[in-house]
């Protein structure tokens, strides 16, 4: 994942330096924490006392993002964060380019209930972004007359996944909505597809699993497992539109690229010396993709599905506006939302 | 009487800032709109609009006893108070004042929800434990009341199982709780001009 956003955000970098028509020249300075959480916050801080640069593109978890976040008021800098989570942030100082709830989950079980039923089994990892989800899944599913079968959760990085599997078997859920990270995710999602082989009420057509963070990325960790693995993001491989007719290898790779192309619109939006500006009058009246108030941005919401290696659409729901408070009654192109109350 | 927040995700709630115009005002109504919160700034009359908003964010530093038209402590919406000074008298003002959460200057926009959030469950515990108080207060005072009016009963002539079920008796057919159909006969009994009993507990 974290490749995938470096490889955006250097694409990026090199689109921008190549655009004749851009007077905006970018250099990269880059640092890696190696996914130790304490060092995100010491690197943060050495890029932007050591350097000129002012935007930081990065962050994996949001662990590591909440690390950085004091280094970026201590020294005025701007993170821009190119992976979903979880929502209810909405730091001055972080822009959000990839999708929160209401743009992934909310439209990924408004679709998925109708669609198959309200019967959910959920998991994930115990970390923030495995309590927070299937909160707010548990939280709709039951507003919605459903019903939360089993709520399990594995430490990061363990794999003892039978009891679930077994949870799953026994309960015979509509669907399954997997909010484990990493190698728990992957020997989750091996079981499963080994059940699906061999019982047939557990096939993707008749109890598919759901994931709000699923990419391109994951598949060669998963090889035959990914195959009928549900995902809602605003992008997958092969759908142009969103950030021009570029072919990205995943919505992270994507996402990090609109970040670094959009910070350089916003500088030759307002000229020679913005490098300097403040982020809010950096992002006022520019217009673009940021939402000025909560930093979140507008995106594509769409639900696909891997059919032989790649994902298909399954519903294209147009472009929703990020709402990481769910406290604005934004609706998406395929059926309104309802904001959760 | 006050709007209620519909909204577990306070979208559209009211909330208004007691503090002089500064950059920390800036960074918290910045953070509340973001929240979803509509925001309202006044200093140093708070004003009719009190009255109608769902949260109240007050200074701590430059506050004073007066700034708010209700008694201290019995604010009918969430208290916030914005504390640069933690000297204990200002940490004891506000809590007088009836602060259900704090926020520490120089604000950011990291605590608001929390700060937010926390108020509201402490404001409604709070009320809830309030209505619980006076309802149990309420029910002894109809103990008191039991205990008298069996004893008017006993005094003419009634046994004690007997004074019991007239006060029952009574109770069912005005359709009212056995404390109040209590409270009837002492009341009734003291009118009448009998022995009065009622500085007798």
């Amino acid at each position: 994942m974290s490749k995938a956003s470096l490889t955006g955000a250097l694409a990026a970098i090199d689109a921008v330096n190549a655009d004749a028509g851009l007077p905006v020249y970018f250099t990269s300075v880059q640092r890696d924490p190696c996914g130790n959480a304490d060092a995100y916050g010491p690197l943060c801080e050495e890029i932007l006392r050591d350097s000129s640069a002012r935007h930081v593109v990065g962050c994996v978890t949001s662990l590591s993002r909440k690390e950085v976040i004091p280094s970026l008021e201590k020294l005025d800098g701007t993170l821009w964060y190119p992976l979903p989570y979880e929502g209810f942030e909405a730091s001055d100082r972080v822009i959000y380019t990839h999708a929160c709830p209401n743009q992934h989950l909310l439209p990924l079980l408004d679709w998925a209930m109708p669609a198959h039923g309200r019967r959910v089994y959920l998991t994930g990892s115990n970390y923030i972004w495995g309590w927070e989800i299937n909160r707010l899944a548990r939280m709709t599913i039951v507003e919605a007359g459903g019903v939360v079968l089993g709520e399990r959760y594995l430490p990061i990085g363990a794999t003892d996944v039978e009891r679930m599997i077994d949870e799953i078997r026994v309960s015979c859920p509509d669907f399954v909505l997997n909010s484990l990270v990493g190698a728990s995710s992957y020997a989750f999602l091996r079981a499963y597809h080994a059940l699906s082989l061999t019982d047939p009420r557990f096939t993707p057509e008749r109890c598919p699993m759901l994931s709000c963070n699923l990419t391109e990325c994951e598949f060669p960790p998963l090889g035959a497992a990914a195959e009928g693995l549900i995902s809602a993001g605003p992008y997958f491989r092969g759908i142009s539109g969103w950030q021009g007719q570029i072919d990205f290898g995943s919505s992270h790779e994507a996402a990090s690229y609109g970040a670094v192309t959009e910070l350089a619109r916003l500088l030759a939006h307002h000229g020679p010396g913005s490098e300097h500006l403040p982020l809010a009058q950096l992002l006022a009246g520019a217009g673009g993709m940021v939402d000025a108030g909560t930093h979140h941005t507008r995106l594509p919401v769409i639900i696909a599905q891997v059919r032989n290696g790649a994902f298909e659409v399954i519903q294209n729901r147009g472009i929703v506006v990020g709402d990481p408070f769910l406290s604005r009654d934004v609706g998406t192109a395929a059926t309104p939302l309802r904001v959760v109350s | 009487m006050k709007r209620q927040v519909r909204s577990k995700y306070l979208g559209g709630a009211r909330a208004l800032i007691l503090h002089r115009p500064h950059l920390n005002v800036l960074a918290l109504a910045r953070q509340l709109r973001a929240i979803g919160l509509v925001v309202d700034e006044a200093w140093p009359e708070l004003g009719a609009q009190a009255l109608a908003t769902d949260f109240i964010f007050f200074d701590a530093d430059m506050g004073y006893d007066g700034q708010f038209p209700w008694p201290a402590g019995e604010a009918p919406m969430p208290m916030i108070a914005m504390i640069g000074s933690e000297a204990p008298g200002r940490i004891e003002w506000s809590l007088q004042i009836g602060a259900h959460a704090q926020l520490l200057k120089p604000i950011t926009g990291s605590g608001v929800y929390s700060a937010v959030l926390i108020a509201r469950d402490a404001f409604d515990r709070q009320r809830a434990q309030a209505a619980e108080i006076a309802d149990l207060r309420r029910r002894l005072d109809g103990r008191r009341a039991v205990v008298r009016a069996v004893m008017l009963l006993m005094q003419m002539g009634k046994s004690e199982a007997d004074a019991y079920g007239q006060l029952r008796q009574m109770a069912m057919s005005w359709q009212i709780s056995f404390e109040d159909a209590a409270l009837r006969v002492v009341a009734r009994y003291a009118a009448e001009g009998g022995d009065d009993q009622r500085n007798r507990g």
